[in-house]
């Protein structure tokens, strides 16, 4: 099933085409398919990320943001509200009590959305699986697109699971499902 | 107006230093030979003393071997949950025969849980590549190699 925006939008009929050659259009994506792909290029390259961190991936994910490895390459400015970001990087332990106010913040934020799941913690768990009061991963909370493991993931596994994210943003507006690396 | 070209003194006096930008995705980084990326595992060297599967502090390692037909245990299943593996490298301290090491593999993000489930045969592919990427820094596990097949000889 294709789930893609360009297939909720109104269909186009061209005149004097039979419905075969109108569907063959609509199949190649030749007028609302590539402004669906511009849109996905502009989206995957202008990731506003929610400054959330919770534990020493922060710390990661700052060192990633700074001069060294340099998030703003990938036009990525850390933003303080949810209401301004488009990408939310868990990076740290979910607690039970921290969990709803997640779940608040991920609700604010404007569509599109994406989650990160940084680090073993928000992953599953890590070395706290065994706790009576830690989240055992993120996903039970927010629906995550990208996995990275780590404990914590050093700044380039972090842009690396930043430039998986940018191709599946990039290879959903064209339409296609992703789901191994 | 002296403060900002006091400031923008700064800033011209910073510009001809040189960049400490590590333009990663083309540029890799070069980790220390001690780096704590994904594990690399040599099954020819494992006794499955389950050492490693103790002393993991989230439990995330398990495996299981078999005898052959000269009493030796040989490994046959080594599976690590990068879900919860947290990298502490207590695994490597403990292996007898340094089997199980660290290589500098970090890129391992992906869009599934699924698939940071790792068996024996991802570890060992990590072995080569890390083999092929340091020749000189596997000597030690080569030698190693030698001696168990020397003692297989006798």
């Amino acid at each position: 099933m294709d789930m893609t925006r360009a297939a909720s939008l109104p269909i186009i009929e061209y005149e004097g085409l039979t419905p075969e050659e109108n569907a063959e259009l609509r199949r190649g994506g030749l007028l609302m398919g590539s402004l669906e792909q511009v849109k996905g290029w502009a989206r995957a390259n202008s990731l506003w990320p929610l400054t959330f961190g919770l534990a020493c991936c922060a710390i990661e994910m700052m060192g990633a943001g700074a001069a060294h490895y340099d998030l703003d390459r990938f036009g990525m400015l850390f933003r303080a509200s949810p209401r301004h970001s488009d990408l939310m990087i868990v990076a740290g332990t979910v607690t039970k009590k921290m969990a709803p106010l997640l779940r608040r913040l991920y609700d604010q934020m404007a569509e599109p959305k994406w989650v990160i799941a940084m680090g073993a913690c928000a992953t599953a768990g890590g070395p706290y699986v065994n706790s009576y009061a830690v989240v055992k991963g993120v996903d039970q909370i927010v629906p995550v697109d990208v996995y990275i493991p780590g404990c914590p993931p050093s700044p380039p596994a972090l842009i690396y699971g930043i430039n998986l994210l940018q191709e599946k943003i990039k290879m959903e507006a064209a339409g296609k499902r992703v789901t191994q690396a | 107006m002296f403060g900002f070209i006091k400031g923008l003194g700064v800033t011209l006096s910073q510009l001809p230093r040189k960049k400490v930008t590590l333009q990663y995705p083309e540029v890799m980084p070069e980790w220390p030979e001690r780096f704590r990326g994904v594990h690399r595992f040599i099954p020819e060297l494992c006794i499955v003393c389950n050492q490693c599967a103790r002393i993991c502090p989230t439990s995330c390692i398990s495996l299981s071997g078999t005898r052959d037909e000269n009493r030796k245990q040989r490994i046959d299943t080594y599976d690590i949950n990068f879900d919860i593996c947290i990298l502490c490298d207590l695994c490597t301290e403990v292996c007898p025969t340094e089997s199980i090491l660290m290589s500098d593999t970090f890129e391992l993000a992906n869009y599934d849980r699924d698939s940071l489930y790792l068996d024996m045969h991802w570890l060992y592919d990590n072995q080569l590549k890390y083999e092929r990427a340091h020749p000189d820094r596997v000597t030690a596990g080569s030698d190693l190699q030698e001696s168990a097949a020397k003692e297989e000889d006798v």
